[in-house]
């Protein structure tokens, strides 16, 4: 099982954050949350916009059934608070005397003006460390423009590069530009946490979303600086004879005969072609296969076509993958959300996790351990939190008593 | 100053390619020592993988590897020689992380596995980061970011759903996912180790980050037995959104209107009063309803324009837009990256001077700087085995001439 036991140590046992992102940053609390940090989700009192976020379990529209809230929530502890009135202001500072970390995704100044800014965390909390996670990063000409997942995509170039070459550019599923914030934001929020440890001293870290994508462009900046050529999008052709996307019986493979610089795999691939009586298949071996310039000709993507494409009908995605795989092949289905829940690798894996989603009272099936660590294995701890869940127990902990939450609440504190 | 974040962490890397290289690049731009084993024998395919400094290709002189490498020290080590082997055992045993993203067997055929590390080194953070794991029937799978953004589902959520399934077009699990997921689990795994004493073996498999990020539309299967199509640029309850033509060739506009007084706005700036005046556009439900007419109308407006005057128009008006940049736009044009400083210059023995990435964060106190370029093959296998093995320079020669350090 890739879960771990409640007696199993935590890999960050012991770190207190503070999470008061909103979609862009909301993957972040949940990497910190599975690894045993105590995560805290601070939600306005009408409930974070990840909330209405569909689809919904069961497609039943209402706060505690979003999905996406579900899944990047899990193992959080979950408080309501009015961060633009005062009182809520003085609890979310004494919460922070608490904590090591706080994430937060408002647009550059909000935080400070709110009194909540990294100088005056620090001046309560030193070795607080601050993450502020933004479209653009905290200054700059486009530090206060508006932003959403696809301008994020947009601006950081990647967008560029996805999609058919005759249409628009098309966006990746699942918002990964907001993903790729929240991960590179947990990566540099941990890289400071081991900092404040030896030199007592937090500091803030200021993400860029956009900046996040550029990361993912591969080569192209690199091509544009030595070769001086921008590259484009070639959607679902092939980019090189031999690489791309073919139909088959039920749906799509990838192949990637040759695998990185082209040629390692190439023979295993013409063997199966020949083997599995593809007609034409034998030109496959000329020495000229060999050559990178040559697969990147029109002339060998329309060869390799005539002869991959007719094979690839005859056969499922699962018939080729696992044939394919047999004879050392780079090729894969294109999966949908039903190969994936059915995948017999991630099944021998036990890579699914079973949370209770209390509304429904069923247990939900989501993607679990995304690494799996001997000593301090992953595990959701608990679900994620109702709205204001742990409302008593936190604000109890700070000292403040039964009473007086009923007042903050009446009076849209809390 | 502050002093980096890892130093005084060694990392021995026999990672190679994308994701492994990349992960280890993390924390070696921040202050981890971090040794590249490396064998012309058996050459990290990046090393010959486009773009090569005025195209001429050469195993020091390709763009791709040297921004995933940047901030490391290059030992060529024969792994097949015994003696190589021993070498990389006193290397481990003077390190506190070893990486790979071999086929899983690879390193035990070398007698490393984690298993005979920890007898030598028993508070060792093994990362081992394979295609799908350690162990069970696809263990031994080859594959690469391309063929993994098509198994983990990725693929199939992006594109034009009329379209075949466009991907990312890029080895994206490469780039992001993996590499900052397992750079996460290296430095909680150092925490722990800090705390406790205690390393740990890390198994990795690169399929499973991405389909974490996919949480929500496998859960949408799980629970609501619904297969999530691609669906372009549509966004579930917003329109218009979407990607709209500008004036120039292959010139784009990315447009979202999440809300009503977006919907306003983006008609002021437009001049179109009668889009916010017509009732059944007043509301998103509406919009969405109407949505492939209003991409149309949207595209008729955007194509007359200039794709940066209507991006500086529309975030005047608050309207979320951004322009669709390329590589060239980003490197030579964008004044939010020439402020953050993203893009660095450094001079590299062979490549002379050329771009890299600057990691895409800041802080307030530790400076973020790459401390080299990629280095040479074997560049710097004389000073580690001199310099942290302590070997007298005739020992060096000695196995250079048994050809254990090729």
């Amino acid at each position: 099982m890739s879960e771990g036991t409640a007696a199993s140590p935590a890999a960050l046992e012991g770190i207190r954050v503070l999470d008061a992102a909103g979609p862009m940053g909301a993957y972040c609390g949940k990497l910190f949350a599975d690894m045993g940090a105590d995560v805290i989700l601070v939600e306005p009192p009408a409930g974070s916009t990840l909330r209405r976020e569909p689809p919904f379990i069961g497609d039943v529209e209402q706060p505690e059934s979003g999905i996406a809230f579900t899944y990047c929530n899990t193992s959080e502890r979950g408080i309501t608070l009015n961060l633009d009135e005062a009182r809520g202001q003085a609890l979310f500072l004494k919460l922070c005397a608490t904590a090591h970390l706080v994430i937060e995704t408002e647009k550059p100044g909000v935080m400070a003006r709110r009194g909540l800014g990294y100088a005056q965390l620090a001046a309560a909390t030193p070795a607080i460390v601050l993450t502020s996670i933004t479209p653009f990063g905290q200054t700059g000409p486009y530090a206060d423009f508006e932003s959403e997942d696809l301008v994020g995509l947009a601006m950081g170039g990647l967008l560029n590069m996805m999609g058919d070459p005759d249409i628009a550019p098309t966006r990746a599923g699942g918002n990964q530009a907001y993903a790729m914030a929240s991960m590179f934001g947990a990566v540099a929020s941990m890289l400071a946490l081991l900092e404040a440890q030896q030199s007592g001293a937090g500091q803030h870290v200021d993400v860029s979303m956009q900046e996040c994508v550029v990361m993912a462009l591969e080569n192209a900046a690199q091509f544009y600086d030595l070769e001086g050529t921008v590259r484009r999008r070639f959607g679902g052709a092939q980019r090189q004879a031999g690489t791309g996307t073919f139909a088959c019986k039920d749906g799509y493979v990838y192949i990637f005969a040759g695998g990185m610089a082209a040629v390692r795999f190439w023979g295993n691939a013409v063997r199966w072609l020949i083997d599995g009586g593809a007609p034409g298949a034998e030109q496959l071996e000329d020495p000229r296969w060999s050559d990178i310039g040559f697969l990147d000709s029109a002339e060998a993507k329309q060869i390799f076509s005539g002869i991959f494409g007719p094979f690839a009908l005859r056969y499922t995605k699962a018939e080729l993958y696992y044939e394919g795989q047999r004879r050392r092949v780079p090729i894969c289905p294109v999966s949908t959300a039903a190969d994936i829940a059915g995948n017999r690798q991630l099944q021998h894996r036990g890579f699914f996790a079973q949370v209770m989603h209390a509304p429904s009272n069923r247990a939900l099936t989501m993607p679990g351990a995304p690494y799996r660590l001997s000593e301090t294995p992953w595990r959701i701890r608990r679900p994620a939190p109702r709205l204001g869940e742990h409302n008593a127990e936190i604000y109890g902990e700070l000292g403040v008593e039964a009473r007086e939450l009923r007042a903050l609440a009446r009076q849209g504190v809390i | 100053m502050a002093r980096l974040p890892l130093e005084g962490v060694r990392v021995t890397d026999f990672s190679w390619i994308g994701a492994g290289s990349y992960t280890t690049k993390l924390l070696a731009d921040f202050g981890a020592d971090v040794i590249k084993i490396e064998s012309s024998t058996r050459l990290d395919s990046l090393r010959s993988t486009a773009p090569f400094k005025d195209r001429v290709p050469g195993v020091n002189r390709s763009g791709y590897f040297a921004d995933r490498n940047t901030s490391k020290r290059s030992v060529t080590v024969n792994m097949k020689h015994p003696r190589g082997q021993e070498l990389a055992r006193a290397l481990i045993a003077r390190s506190d992380v070893v990486a790979n993203n071999f086929t899983p067997g690879t390193m035990e055929k070398f007698g490393l596995g984690y298993e005979d590390v920890r007898r030598f080194k028993p508070d060792i953070i093994y990362l081992a980061m394979s295609m799908q794991g350690a162990r069970g029937p696809d263990s031994e799978f080859v594959g690469f970011g391309l063929t993994i953004g098509a198994l983990t589902g990725l693929q199939y959520l992006s594109g034009s759903p009329e379209r075949i399934p466009a991907g990312t077009g890029t080895n994206y699990p490469d780039h992001v996912p993996n590499p900052c997921h397992a750079g996460f689990a290296v430095l909680a795994a150092l925490h722990h180790r800090r705390r406790t004493g205690r390393g740990q073996y890390i198994d990795f498999a690169q399929t499973e980050p991405t389909i974490a990020l996919l949480g929500p539309a496998i859960v949408d299967y799980t629970a609501n037995g619904r297969i999530e199509e691609r669906s372009g640029n549509d966004h579930p309850r917003a329109a218009p959104h979407g990607v709209y033509p500008c004036l120039g060739e292959d010139r784009w506009i990315a447009i979202c209107v999440m809300h009503d007084g977006q919907w306003r706005r983006l008609a002021e700036a437009l001049g179109r009063p009668e889009w916010s005046a017509a009732a059944d556009w007043s509301t998103g439900e509406g919009r969405r309803a109407d949505r492939r007419r209003l991409d149309r109308l949207l595209a008729a407006e955007t194509a007359k324009r200039d794709p940066y005057e209507l991006m500086l128009l529309l975030q005047r008006h608050g309207v979320p837009a951004g322009v669709v940049q390329n590589a060239a736009d980003l490197v030579a044009r964008d004044p939010q990256l020439t402020h953050r400083g993203h893009w660095l210059r450094l001079e590299h023995p062979e490549m002379g001077e050329s771009i890299y990435n600057a990691p895409p964060f800041r802080f307030s106190r530790t400076q973020v700087a790459l401390s080299r370029p990629a280095p040479l093959l074997g560049q710097h296998t004389a000073e580690v085995l001199g310099g942290l093995l302590g070997m007298p320079c005739e020992e060096v020669a000695a196995l250079a001439a048994e050809g254990v350090l090729v």
